[in-house]
């Protein structure tokens, strides 16, 4: 059997340990041994720009060089790329000695990729611990809770905010997004019995994300009604149904105008 | 000459979707979102059609602006162009969503097995399942029979009503 606790453990030494951490959850900041790189470090923004492609495309096999500048830039030459290249390779590894090969940026011929055995990365650590969540929900809710908490610790903001009119970083954005969406709802569940106001901020999380998550919004009602409070669960009901109006013209699915009725009923 | 980045347009799109059953009856709903990457700008949708919408009105922008040092002559001959584009994807737009979501022949055979599923658990003796491929689209002689028919009833309903009325007056 596969042993969760274990893997949880792996993922949060792997975080302590990794000489090279990259965030990108709410912005972008990249540690090399516990010291944060200055912006100044990197020198010209094409080198920043590379390695956010690489980490956007961490999960493609080894990404051909003329590929990642088709993707990046309008105008490219080789020698953008390549001072680009040099650049991260420089920042990650100062001490390297000339001519021996980058540790964190793997190079096949002409291809390229980062090494995620030796880096650390924000969105790739959270859809690990989701997954982990997910594969736990039916069999141990305890690891599963504990594993979306880790996950959602990690979302500090959308994925790489200054990069949000670049549209080789929308695939990336709209994947965690859907992904964190479904954590806190899911967490949120688990939770309603036993800390019924952890689930209404979770829920309220969601709809930070997504006013239109109506999942979220039953989920509140059901927390407000085991902490007692019948009113703001009709409050709640309402809400969703007029911003449902607003954005689709639709109101609210027989699910939660079932639950509406059930918590009218009780006296 | 207009660079390339102020020529490109790029679109996310997100579709949501809810099945759920009402009156007895399975439904799905589809929700979306669509947003365009270079401003930022979306907009949630529940008919597909506005998604195009969005997208032709952001598209328009960028040939106006493309176009802006043109003669005004010149500027209205590429928009008609692009428009005259649009259309076709309008038409053909909401059709593939149409064949590929909502194929009503798969989505049929699709429930139907659902309930075959659970009526097979109740009884094998009601579990007779009409094929959904002996169906067919109705046919112009159809149209006549259901014309005809129409026509008969109404024609019958008027005579039922004129029996009442004279039956009233007595």
């Amino acid at each position: 059997m596969v042993n969760f606790h274990k893997q949880l453990q792996e993922l949060q030494s792997f975080r302590e340990n990794a000489e090279i951490r990259i965030e990108t959850l709410g912005n972008f900041c990249v540690w090399r041994n516990e010291h944060k790189i200055d912006t100044k470090e990197w020198g010209r923004d094409k080198t920043v720009q590379l390695l956010q492609y690489l980490v956007s495309n961490r999960q493609r096999n080894a990404l051909h060089k003329e590929k990642i500048m088709d993707g990046l830039w309008e105008d490219w030459n080789d020698r953008d790329f390549k001072v680009a290249l040099h650049g991260i390779n420089k920042t990650l590894e100062p001490e390297r000695l000339a001519r021996t090969e980058a540790i964190y940026i793997l190079k096949q011929g002409v291809s390229y990729q980062i090494d995620l055995n030796k880096v650390w990365i924000d969105v790739e650590a959270l859809e690990k611990y989701i997954i982990i969540g997910n594969e736990t929900f039916v069999i141990d809710k305890s690891i599963s809770k504990q594993a979306y908490k880790a996950a959602l610790k990690l979302y500090k903001g959308t994925y790489l905010p200054n990069r949000i009119y670049e549209d080789w970083t929308s695939e990336e954005r709209e994947k965690v997004q859907l992904l964190v969406l479904g954590a806190y709802i899911t967490l949120a569940e688990i939770l309603i019995k036993e800390n019924p106001l952890e689930s209404i901020r979770l829920a309220q999380h969601a709809l930070a994300i997504d006013p239109t998550w109506e999942d979220a919004y039953r989920i509140q009602m059901q927390a407000y009604i085991v902490k007692g409070n019948r009113p703001q669960a009709i409050k709640t009901y309402l809400k969703c149904e007029v911003i449902l109006e607003k954005e689709y013209g639709i109101s609210p699915l027989p699910e939660t105008k079932k639950l509406l009725k059930e918590i009218e009923a009780i006296s | 000459m207009t660079k390339k980045q102020e020529q490109t347009a790029s679109f996310m799109v997100r579709f949501n979707q809810r099945i759920f059953e009402e009156n007895g009856e399975p439904k799905v709903q589809w929700r979306g979102k669509i947003s365009h990457v270079q401003d930022g700008d979306e907009q949630r949708f529940s008919d597909f059609n506005d998604a195009l919408t969005f997208m032709q009105e952001k598209l328009g922008v960028l040939t106006e602006e493309a176009t802006k040092h043109q003669t005004t002559e010149e500027q209205e001959s590429i928009i008609d162009k692009s428009l005259s584009m649009w259309k076709t994807i309008k038409n053909v737009g909401p059709k593939v969503l149409r064949d590929t979501l909502k194929d009503p022949k798969r989505q049929f055979t699709h429930l139907q097995d659902e309930i075959q599923d659970k009526i097979s658990t109740i009884g094998d003796e009601i579990s007779e399942k009409v094929q959904i491929d002996q169906w067919r689209n109705a046919s112009r002689s159809d149209f006549n029979t259901i014309q005809n028919q129409i026509e008969s009833l109404s024609s019958q309903i008027k005579g039922l009503s004129s029996k009442i009325d004279s039956l009233k007056k007595k």
